[in-house]
């Protein structure tokens, strides 16, 4: 039986679907056998992120609609073939799928698949519920910032009053020179505010952008936000993978980060 | 020039904003209510500003009345 996953956050742009495409690559990689689904009716942007907008003939309206099979709307991943995505309707909104039928649909693939990650929109309106409807759980992305993290504890509200409270948090795009001179909220300043498990923390990374551009996981690439990424995916399989010191400047991080000739 | 480390206020107002969420209502009702149950507090039981403390979390209320440390 399959677990459905839910990538969630409130607030816009802190890095949703980069998560979802890569976490996706990244079970696919364990060997898992992965459906990422594209919550986000009308914005369209997970198989831009995957790098399979070209390859779209049917999408996720199609299949609740029933115009055709949901094998048929499925996209096999370029290089993973355990990996596949459930691509949204660009052209449709949010009334057009309910929360029962999202329910249905990813009842109906835990069984033929490892995990189901959804794709949800910004927001806590329809598109939200209609993404948290079959969750079993859920991963909340925010960045270190008043407005993302003011709307992370509201979902994590609703997410707990719907009986979704295998919760865990990702901490994206921080800035260890900002965190060290004070201008930044640290790990543990987000975390004790949320109260909720942290799953892990991704540096801010110039890598990412450039592998969106192209397309491209970062999972699986020699960068700070690749290895952050990796260690995601194997907490989220169940390995206990410590979370790497940032505020040290002899830590692992740092290391790292000089290793790779980060200044 | 140096210049103020910001994260102080940025937790500040997170901790006023997110009171206010959660309770939802406005941030001078936070205060209002702090205000009450430490007036209530005090009429039973001995307490000082300095150690009283309202936390109000996604699903509870504590309420702090001593020095000690949690």
């Amino acid at each position: 039986m399959g677990e459905v996953i839910v990538i969630t956050s409130g607030k816009g742009g802190v890095g949703k679907t980069t998560t979802t495409a890569n976490i996706g690559v990244g079970l696919a990689q364990a060997g898992k056998k992965v459906i990422v689904i594209d919550t986000d009716l009308g914005l369209r942007n997970l198989d831009v992120v995957m790098g399979l907008e070209n390859k779209i003939v049917y999408n996720l309206v199609d299949v609740i609609e029933g115009n055709c099979r949901v094998k048929q709307a499925l996209i096999r991943d370029k290089r993973f073939a355990e990996l596949y995505l459930l691509p949204s309707a660009q052209t449709r909104d949010k009334s057009s799928v309910s929360p029962e039928q999202m329910q249905k649909l990813v009842s109906e693939l835990k069984s033929e698949f490892d995990y189901i990650l959804l794709d949800c929109p910004a927001g806590i309106e329809q598109g939200f519920q209609n993404a948290i409807a079959g969750a079993d759980r859920a991963v909340i992305v925010t960045t270190p910032e008043v407005s993302a993290i003011r709307d992370a504890d509201r979902i994590i509200g609703l997410l707990e009053t719907r009986g979704i409270k295998k919760n865990a948090l990702i901490i994206n795009r921080l800035r260890i020179d900002m965190v060290q001179k004070g201008d930044m909220m640290s790990v543990e300043d987000v975390t004790e505010i949320l109260a909720i498990p942290l799953i892990g923390v991704i540096p801010d990374d110039e890598q990412i952008v450039i592998a969106t551009n192209q397309g491209e996981p970062i999972i699986g690439t020699d960068s700070l936000s690749g290895h952050a990424y990796d260690h995601i995916c194997r907490r989220l399989l169940g390995e206990e993978i410590p979370i790497p010191d940032f505020s040290r400047p002899d830590g692992l991080f740092s290391r790292i980060r000089r290793m790779l000739g980060k200044k | 020039m140096m210049s103020v480390p910001s994260v102080q206020i940025a937790k500040d107002r997170l901790h006023d904003l997110l009171n206010a969420d959660r309770l939802k209502c406005t941030p001078d009702m936070t205060e209002k209510l702090s205000a009450d149950i430490y007036y209530a507090l005090s009429k039973y039981i001995e307490v000082r500003r300095e150690n009283f403390d309202l936390r109000i979390t996604r699903s509870d209320i504590h309420i702090k009345y001593t020095g000690e440390k949690d």
